[in-house]
C-alpha cells in the first residue's frame, strides 16, 4: 500500500510535467501579444521590442521553458505583469475563498446527491425516481451562472435570506462564512449533484440486484442498512471515480460562480488576469488548479482500496 | 398451539408475478408442512417454482411485481400478515436461508466476521465485540480453520466451499428453528458437496433446526431428508416419506425423475450423485392458466380426462399424497 502510494505519487510527475509544458505554451498559442499590450496603445515598435526583451520573450522556447520550470519548482511563479506582485503571493491571498467554496460545494453536493441516487434506485420507476432524474437532467443542462443569478435574485434580493454577494473569511466566524457561501455552493453544486445522483442511481440499481443484497434481507437487515451499508459500499468505487473526474467541472464552475457572486477567489483572479493578458498569473492559476485536480484524483485512487478490499496494489 | 402442530404450515400458496406479457403463475396452490426438527426435501426440474416457494416463505419476493396469496403459518402465525419490521425480526433469527450461489451470496466488501456478526447484533443485541466472538465460534463450528484470522477476511479470500460454510455459519448464528436451504451444494464440486452435506447433517442434530432442502439431487434427498415434496409447474404433484417416494413413486412425473435412480439403500452412496433424469417434452408455460393436469403434455399415461380435468391431490397410501387421476390407490388407505 505504501509502495503503491509512492509509485502513484511518482507517476504524477510526468503528468505534471506535461501540464507545465502546456501551461507554459499558453503564451504562444493564445492570441494577442503581451509585450504590445503592456506597452500600451501609444508605444512605438521599438518600445514593444524593448519590453519583449525585458520579459525574455525573444529567447528560444525550450530555454525559457526550462528556466521557468526551474523557478516554478522553487515556488516562484513569476511576477504579475499588471501588479508587479509575485504571482504565488497573489494566489495565496485568494486561496481561502476558493477552497472554502469547493469544500462546501463538495460536502453539500455529496450529501444531497448520494441519498437522492440511492432512493431513486430503491424506488426506481416510481414518481420519486422520475423526480430525481428530472432534476438530474435539469441540473446538468442549466448553466451555473443561470442557476446562480436565479438563486441570488430569489433568495438574496427578494427573500433576503442570504447576502447577494461577497465573502466573509472563516476567521470572522463560521456563520458569515456559511451564509456567504450557501448560494454559491448550491449554484455550483447543482450540476455536480446531477452528475453524482445519476451515477449513484445507475450503480445502485445494479448492486441492488445482486445476490448478497438478497442475503442481507434474508438475515433480517433493515431496508436502510441494506441500502446505505450493504449496497452503497459496493457502489462506492464508480461514485468516487465520477467525483474525481467531475472535480474538473467543479473547478471550471468555481471560476464562473466567483464572478457571479463577487467572491474574491482564485477564479476571479484568473478571469481578471485573462482580460488583462497577465500571463504569469494565468499560468500560475492554471498550474495550481491542475495540481489540485491531479492530487484529488490521486486521493480517489487511494480511496478505492478503502471501499473495495478486492482492489489491492 | 399444540405441540403436535407443524412448525411451518404452507396452505394453498400462490405466488404470481405480473410481467409485461402476462401473469407468471410461478407457484399455484402449493400446500405442505414441516415439523420441528424435520428435514423436508423439495424436488423438481428447474423452473418448477422451488426457489419462489422458498423465497415466499421469508417474503423475499419483491411485491410488486410479485404477489403472494394463501397462508404461511409459522408456529401458528401467518407470515403473510406480518408487517415488514415483524418479518425482519423473524428473518435470520427464527427462519434463515442459504442460497445456491456461495460465490455471489456474500457481500464482497464486508468482512466475513461482520456478515456473520451482523445477524446476532440485529437479533440478539450483541455488541460488535461480542458479535465478532460469536462469529469466531460459528466459524469454528462450521469447520473453518484459523477462525480468528478468517473473521477479518473478505469473501474473495475464501474458496467456494469455505464461503458456503460461512453462509451456513451466518444462517445458524441465531439458532433458527427452520433453515431453508435452496440447492446449497449445487454450485460446489462433488467432494466439497459431500463435506457441506455432512456439515449440515451434523449441525442439524446439534442445533435441532428443521430444514427445507431444495435440491436437484436425489442422492442428497436420500441422505438428508425424511419427507419429500415433488413439484411440477408450480404445483405439488406428490408428497410422501423418503421411503415411499423412492420405493413406491406414484406420480408419472416422479417416476420419470426416478428413471435411472438406484433403489434406496446402500447402493445410493456407492453410485454417488444421481441427478434428476431428463423427461421428454416441454414444461408448460406458466403464463396462462393450465387446464387439466399440468403434466398431461409429457405424461405417458395421459387420457382425455387428464386434459380436461385437473387431478386433485389425494392420499393414495398412508401419508402419501399424489395428484394424478390414475395413480393406484394402495389397499390400506381409506
Ligand atoms: N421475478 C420474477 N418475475 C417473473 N417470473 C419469475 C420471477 N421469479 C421467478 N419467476 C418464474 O417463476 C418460475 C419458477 O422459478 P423458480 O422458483 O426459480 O424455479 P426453481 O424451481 O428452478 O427454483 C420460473 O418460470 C421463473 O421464470
Ligand atoms: S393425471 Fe393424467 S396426465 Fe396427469 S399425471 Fe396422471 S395420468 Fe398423467
Ligand atoms: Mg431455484
Amino acid at each position: 500500500m505504501f509502495a503503491y502510494t509512492v509509485r502513484r505519487v511518482i507517476a504524477t510527475i510526468p503528468v505534471m510535467g506535461i501540464v507545465a509544458l502546456f501551461v507554459f505554451s499558453l503564451l504562444y498559442i493564445a492570441p494577442g501579444d503581451p509585450a504590445a499590450i503592456i506597452a500600451g496603445d501609444q508605444a512605438t515598435p521599438e518600445d514593444v521590442e524593448r519590453i519583449r526583451a525585458s520579459l525574455g520573450l525573444d529567447r528560444p522556447f525550450i530555454v525559457r521553458f526550462l528556466e521557468w520550470l526551474f523557478r516554478v519548482l522553487q515556488g516562484d511563479l513569476g511576477v504579475s505583469i499588471f501588479t508587479n506582485l509575485p504571482v504565488s503571493h497573489m494566489i495565496k491571498q485568494r486561496l481561502e475563498p476558493t477552497f472554502s467554496l469547493m469544500l462546501l460545494t463538495l460536502t453539500f453536493a455529496l450529501s444531497c446527491a448520494i441519498p437522492m441516487g440511492v432512493v431513486a434506485a430503491w424506488k426506481h420507476g416510481t414518481w420519486i425516481d422520475r423526480f430525481v432524474m428530472l432534476f438530474a437532467v435539469l441540473g446538468f443542462s442549466v448553466p451555473v451562472f443561470v442557476v446562480g443569478y436565479v438563486l441570488a435574485y430569489t433568495f438574496a434580493l427578494q427573500l433576503d435570506w442570504f447576502p447577494v454577494q461577497g465573502y466573509t473569511p472563516l476567521s470572522n466566524g463560521i456563520g458569515g462564512w456559511v451564509s456567504n457561501l450557501t448560494l454559491p455552493a448550491v449554484a455550483l453544486g447543482s450540476a455536480f449533484i446531477a452528475l453524482i445522483a445519476r451515477i449513484t442511481r445507475a450503480t445502485m440499481l445494479e448492486v441492488l440486484n445482486q445476490d448478497y443484497v438478497r442475503t442481507a434481507k434474508a438475515k433480517g437487515v433493515g431496508q436502510r442498512a441494506i441500502l446505505f451499508v450493504h449496497a452503497l459500499k459496493n457502489a462506492a468505487v464508480p461514485i468516487i471515480t465520477i467525483v474525481g473526474i467531475g472535480f474538473a467541472g467543479l473547478i471550471g464552475g468555481a471560476v464562473v460562480t466567483e464572478s457571479v457572486f463577487a467572491i474574491p477567489g482564485v477564479g476571479r483572479l484568473v478571469v481578471d488576469a485573462i482580460l488583462r493578458r497577465d500571463y504569469p498569473v494565468i499560468q500560475g492559476v492554471v498550474l495550481m488548479f491542475s495540481f489540485t485536480y491531479v492530487i484529488v484524483n490521486l486521493i480517489v485512487d487511494l480511496l478505492y482500496t478503502v471501499f473495495d478490499p478486492r482492489i489491492r496494489y | 398451539m399444540s405441540s403436535s402442530a407443524p412448525l411451518l404450515d404452507i396452505q394453498n400458496l400462490q405466488t404470481h408475478f405480473g410481467t409485461i406479457d402476462g401473469v407468471v403463475r410461478a407457484v399455484e396452490g402449493v400446500s405442505f408442512s414441516i415439523n420441528a426438527g424435520e428435514t423436508v426435501a423439495v424436488v423438481g426440474e428447474s423452473g418448477c417454482g422451488k426457489s419462489v416457494t422458498a423465497m415466499s416463505i421469508l417474503r423475499l419476493i419483491a411485491t410488486p411485481p410479485g404477489k403472494i396469496a394463501g397462508k404461511i403459518l409459522f408456529k401458528g402465525t401467518n407470515l403473510l400478515e406480518l408487517s415488514e419490521p415483524e418479518m425482519q425480526a423473524i428473518r435470520g433469527n427464527d427462519i434463515s436461508m442459504i442460497f445456491q450461489e456461495p460465490m455471489t451470496s456474500l457481500n464482497p466488501v464486508l468482512t466475513v466476521g461482520r456478515q456473520i456478526g451482523e445477524t446476532v447484533m440485529l437479533h440478539e443485541g450483541l455488541s460488535a465485540k461480542d458479535a465478532e466472538q460469536r462469529a469466531i465460534e460459528m466459524l469454528t463450528l462450521v469447520g473453518i480453520p484459523a477462525p480468528a484470522r478468517r473473521v477479518r477476511e473478505y469473501p474473495h479470500q475464501l474458496s467456494g466451499g469455505m464461503r458456503q460454510r460461512v453462509m451456513i455459519a451466518m444462517a445458524l448464528a441465531c439458532s433458527p428453528q427452520l433453515l431453508v436451504a435452496d440447492e446449497p451444494t449445487t454450485a460446489l464440486d462433488v467432494t466439497i458437496q459431500a463435506q457441506i452435506l455432512e456439515l449440515m447433517r451434523d449441525l442439524k442434530t446439534r442445533v435441532g433446526a428443521a430444514i427445507m432442502l431444495i435440491t436437484h439431487d436425489l442422492g442428497v434427498v436420500a441422505e438428508m431428508a425424511q419427507r419429500v415434496v415433488v413439484m411440477y409447474a408450480g404445483r405439488k404433484v406428490e408428497e410422501g416419506s423418503v421411503e415411499e417416494i423412492f420405493l413406491n413413486p406414484l406420480h408419472p412425473y416422479t417416476r420419470g425423475l426416478m428413471g435411472s435412480m438406484p433403489k434406496l439403500g446402500s447402493s445410493l452412496h456407492e453410485t454417488g450423485r444421481s441427478k434428476l433424469t431428463e423427461i421428454q417434452g416441454q414444461v408448460p408455460s406458466l403464463r396462462k392458466p393450465i387446464i387439466g393436469c399440468a403434466f398431461a403434455g409429457r405424461c405417458p399415461n395421459v387420457t382425455d380426462v387428464c386434459r380436461q380435468m385437473a387431478p386433485a391431490i389425494e392420499e393414495k397410501a398412508p401419508k402419501h399424497l399424489v395428484a394424478c387421476h390414475y395413480a393406484p390407490r394402495a389397499a390400506a388407505a381409506a
